[in-house]
């Protein structure tokens, strides 16, 4: 009976073969995006799974000698990438040795990660090359990256000289937790709705594929009873079919992925490539596509038979198979509530860690989308029966009749799209609070974009002494097109923050803040002093009242800050308070360096970068800011680039998720549009014939999509954007910005452009009609 | 009443010649190899009722289909009531066919979605007449038809002789110059066949329209004013007979 269905699917005509063509094709398709986000998800996983070797901690005292190792690690920059260094030196024959390295550097070399390899072999030395210390040896291992284009760089010191740098510490393992940043936890969170939105619209386009041409296939089986096949026999013929076919698009699907792997790879996704080697479905992923996929087909076009009885005269009689009643409604009313209230309780502090948030909403988002699907043959039923009740013209009379009396079958076409708008319309009511952050430098500000940031302050009293400040000056001074703005730390603020606030001299030494006298014109009030010479070499910064040679700033908040909205120029005015026109003797907090190009610029950060290493750690017994870690010299532009990288990866993995929701929902309407004419090609020809003009039917094809679609399509915007509305409450609060941003523009033109790719989909199938129900191909006695 | 046309064993004679509304002249129709029409001439009169008889394969439905503009000839001419039919395009064949033409085919003509209403009103809708009308109209013809109380049902709930009798209302309520039928009693009993030929001849004659009927059932052709016999693509044969009743 299996070879019979065989010979049946492969040798039964061209019919078939379409049938079988198609269902292959659609399968395939579905496989395909399914593999890729399987890989994906693995990557992202290994990724994020990856050893946090850069957390590795210093040893307790009692560590035995020879497993010790000194320990420097530090941030860098060229031109907006961070680059991450560690510095090494062996203490012990079994020093620990860092993932991706089959060796430690010897002293004097260095290992560089492929991308940052690459780079030095391009960049001018005095740009980059020299802020490593070292002959270059070798390549990192993608063991310790989180992709290709990360750049890292481990240097191998002497243990003597890499104990006199500042932030040495000796390790005795390297930590292998895992990589935990501040965000995985939201992409996690994106990652499973992305997941479920994806993989929803391709079980509908799969089942649809497998199920295509149902009423044709229908009348062969009547046929089949007629000379004496049992219904179970052709229920496995029915089975075998949906199977060859599922396992043909299967096998379609892995060799189109395969294929595309390396291109997938090249993508930058969520800001950042993946290895070749981590973005694999794993043997999992394809084991379970290629035995699921052809057995959900199986069930699923069991499942379609349940009604049919096949008796020997034909496909039972057709009557009017249950509509669908309220019941329907029950899983959407339901999903609302289970994603809507575990929200509820959260107030701009929704993140990874948060236990508060229940898996309940995965449950709750699983049943509105399931509940999307479900209502919407019940939508279609009462709108095709509004418009059957008040019908004018033929085409919309057959329309109407048809959705009333197979509203699950005319849903089910569109059913993918009222997905793509259900998360479109999420997305798009959750974006714009991202895209609030996201900002480039502007007004006065811009001016700034290529201004960097050395913070020197390691606290109060802790900042660059004066003498080395100057030098540093002189050295940058010393390259064409660079000029340096020193903020100096007011010494009575430092006072006050150690001794609580009184008035306190702006005289004095800044290492002995308790013996400065309190004089009233301190003015505490201000961190900084800056002199109104170097200002006039960034105007953006503010501009002295006339006669005055140096200022108190409150300046800390404008030049530190991460966030380029809250970037507030000038920070001099007029009003300003003159301060003592000697700086010589402050030590300054932060400089700005500015240069007029990026080459200049990145030689002054070379510059900056020897500069920290070299400073003894006994000048201030402290650790800088930079030293430790927190923050490195970067323009403002980068600063402010950072901050979008992470928006634009966001909307740029909203788009993918929708683009991809949207593909497969085209899919799905082509499969079933073409399907629904194929099958009722009898009732179709016929009134062709009468002299139903081609006008007519091609309008009916149209009225039986855009009818559900767009009923279906406006219960599924209103639902995505009122489930948004706790869930953006719900996330962290970037700024005092307006919580909630009623979708824009962009939405609109992108809904319209869906409804366009529905039409272009299902005018795509109209020469299809228009083949099927040629009246020269009529055979009708 | 009936308008029985005598007409000649020769050739017919000009386009234009008097009574004759649908005409076939020496037409030849072939698909791929089969050549189903090798020839075959037909001349209709206005409000005449022929029969077209014939062994399975011979040829009958490939001539009702170029008769009725479905099908273009390889060769030869289709007049309808002084129309080159076989020259007009696709659109105004189209149009011929649903204003003046009406059809009746074995069995599965009824679109399954559609009341029996529905169904027998719908070449109306399609021709742009308001909806109240049609339904009216579509009511009258089915209690004409003896169809009264379902108008409500289905396709699927009808017995196979009230889906004919649909199918004929449907044929019927555009008030078509020409009927065409193809076997419309085939898949019926011979009781229930009679009753719905009975049906046909009736209805055709009160509205004045001409009947094209095919069928290879000798007890049906005898409610034909005139039969014809088609033998391998040619009409052989043209019988007359008196008039029934
Ligand atoms: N659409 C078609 N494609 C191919 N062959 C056809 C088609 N229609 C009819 N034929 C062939 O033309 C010949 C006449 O068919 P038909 O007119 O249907 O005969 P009848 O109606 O008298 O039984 C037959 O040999 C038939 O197989
Ligand atoms: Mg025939």
């Amino acid at each position: 009976m299996v070879r019979l269905g065989l010979q049946l699917t492969l040798r039964a005509g061209r019919e078939a073969i379409v049938r079988l063509v198609l269902t292959a094709a659609a399968v395939a398709i579905g496989v395909t995006v399914l593999l890729a986000v399987f890989a994906g998800y693995h990557a992202f996983q290994a990724t994020s799974g990856r050893a946090c070797w850069e957390c590795t901690q210093a040893a307790p005292a009692r560590s035995p000698a020879s497993h010790l190792e000194l320990w420097n690690y530090s941030e860098n920059i060229y031109q907006g990438r961070f680059i991450e260094e560690v510095d090494v030196a062996a203490l012990g024959p079994d020093a620990p040795l860092l993932p991706g390295l089959t060796k430690l550097p010897g002293a004097g070399q260095f290992y560089a990660s492929p991308a940052l390899a690459d780079l030095l072999k391009t960049v001018p030395r005095d740009e980059l090359g020299q802020r490593f210390a070292g002959t270059e040896v070798g390549t990192i291992g993608y063991q310790a990256l989180s992709g290709p284009t990360d750049l890292v760089a481990i240097v191998g010191y002497s243990p003597p000289k890499l104990a006199a740098l500042p932030g040495t510490i000796k390790v005795d393992h390297i930590s292998t937790t895992k990589d935990v940043q501040g965000t995985t936890g939201i992409y996690r969170l994106a990652f499973g709705i992305g997941a479920i939105i994806v993989l929803f619209p391709l079980l509908v386009l799969i089942n649809t594929a497998t199920r295509l041409a149902a009423a044709r296939r229908e009348e062969r089986f009547a046929a089949m009873r007629l000379v004496g096949a049992t219904p179970r026999q052709v229920n496995l013929i029915a089975t075998v079919e949906a199977v060859v076919g599922a396992l043909l698009g299967t096998l379609l699907g892995t060799g189109v992925f395969l294929a595309w792997r390396p291109v997938l790879a090249s993508i930058s996704f969520s800001g950042q490539r993946f290895f070749l080697q981590t973005l694999t479905p794993t043997a999992l992923g394809y084991a379970v596509l290629i035995v699921g996929v052809p057995m959900a087909a199986a069930v699923a076009s069991l499942w379609s038979l349940r009604r049919v009885r096949l008796s020997p005269l034909g496909v039972s009689r057709k009557v009017s198979p249950p509509a669908p009643t309220f019941w329907r409604l029950v899983p959407l009313l339901a999903g609302i509530p289970l994603f809507v209230v575990p929200l509820l309780g959260i107030r701009n502090s929704l993140n990874s860690n948060n236990p508060q948030i229940s898996p309940l909403i995965f449950v709750g988002l699983f049943l509105i989308m399931a509940g999307l699907v479900m209502s919407g043959s019940w939508l279609t039923m009462q709108v095709a029966r509004a418009l059957g009740r008040t019908a004018r013209g033929g085409s919309a009379l057959l329309a109407a009749r048809r959705l009333a009396d197979s509203p699950k079958t005319a849903f089910r076409a569109v059913s993918g799209l009222v997905l793509a708008v259900f998360v479109g319309s999420l997305l798009a009511a959750i974006v714009p609070v991202f895209s609030y952050a996201e900002s480039t430098l502007g007004g006065n500000a811009a001016s700034l974009t290529n201004v960097m940031r050395a913070p020197y302050d390691a606290g109060p009293g802790l900042e660059l002494p004066p003498a080395r400040a100057t030098t540093l000056v002189r050295e940058l001074g010393a390259y064409k097109g660079v000029s340096v703005v020193p903020i100096y730390a007011n010494p009575s603020f430092n006072a006050q923050l150690m001794f609580g606030p009184a008035p306190s001299s702006p005289t004095g030494s800044h290492h002995e803040p308790a013996e400065q006298g309190q004089s009233p014109g301190g003015y505490a009030q201000y961190d900084s002093i800056i002199s109104c010479a170097s200002l006039r070499q960034m105007p953006a910064l503010g501009k002295c009242a006339p006669g005055v040679s140096a200022v108190y700033a409150n300046a800390n908040n404008d030049i530190l800050t991460d966030n380029p909205l809250e970037i507030d120029m000038p920070v001099v005015t007029a009003n300003n308070p003159a301060a003592p026109s000697n700086t010589a003797g402050l030590g300054v907090g932060t400089l700005l360096v500015k240069a007029n190009s990026s080459a200049t610029l990145e030689k002054a950060r070379t510059l900056l970068t020897l500069f920290d290493a070299t400073m003894p750690m006994s000048s201030a017994g402290g650790l800088t800011a930079w030293q430790m870690g927190q923050l490195e010299p970067e323009t403002f532009g980068e600063m402010a680039e950072i901050r979008n990288n992470d928006v634009t990866n966001a909307e740029t993995v909203a788009l993918a998720v929708v683009g991809l929701t949207l593909l497969v929902a085209a899919c799905s309407l082509a499969v079933t549009a073409g399907g629904s004419i194929v099958e009722r090609k009898r009732p179709f020809t016929l009134l062709r014939l009468s002299g139903a003009p081609g006008r007519t039917l091609y309008r009916v094809i149209l009225l039986e999509s855009l009818l559900p679609l767009v009923t279906a399509a406006l219960v599924a915007a209103a639902t995505g954007v009122g489930v948004a509305i706790p869930l953006v409450k719900a996330l962290p609060k970037l700024r005092n910005e307006p919580n909630l941003a009623l979708p824009g523009p962009v939405y609109y033109v992108a809904m319209g452009v869906g409804l366009l790719v529905a039409l272009a989909v299902i005018s795509s199938t109209l020469p299809v009609l228009a083949r099927v129900t040629q009246p020269d191909n009529a055979r009708f006695e | 009443m009936s308008a029985v046309h005598v007409p000649s064993l020769t050739l017919p004679g000009p386009p234009d010649g008097p009574g004759y509304l649908v005409e076939a002249r020496d037409v030849v129709k072939s698909f791929g190899e089969t050549p189903a029409l090798r020839g075959a001439n037909l001349s209709v009169a206005r409000g005449e009722i022929v029969a077209v008889m014939g062994p399975s394969g011979s040829g009958k439905s490939t001539l009702l289909h170029c008769l009725a503009g479905i099908f273009k000839p390889d060769s030869g001419e289709v007049w309808c009531d002084g129309q080159r039919v076989d020259r007009l395009d696709e659109t105004k064949r189209t149009k011929l066919r649903r204003q003046c033409f009406g059809f009746v085919f074995q069995f599965g003509q009824l679109v399954p979605e559609l009341s029996t209403a529905d169904n027998v009103a719908l070449p109306l809708l399609l021709n742009r007449v308001g909806r109240k009308q049609a339904y009216e109209r579509a009511v009258y013809w089915l209690a004409r038809l003896g169809l009264e109380g379902l108008e409500g049902r289905r396709s699927g709930e009808l017995s196979g002789g009230q889906a004919q009798r649909v199918a004929l209302a449907r044929a019927l309520v555009t008030k078509p110059t020409v009927i065409f039928a193809d076997e419309p009693t085939g898949s019926l009993d011979s009781l229930t066949g009679e009753m719905v030929m009975d049906q046909m001849v009736d209805s055709a004659r009160a509205e004045g329209a001409t009947l094209v009927l095919v069928t290879h059932d000798a007890r049906v052709a005898a409610f034909a004013d005139r039969e014809v016999v088609v033998r391998d693509g040619l009409v052989l044969d043209h019988q007359i007979v008196g008039v029934a009743g």
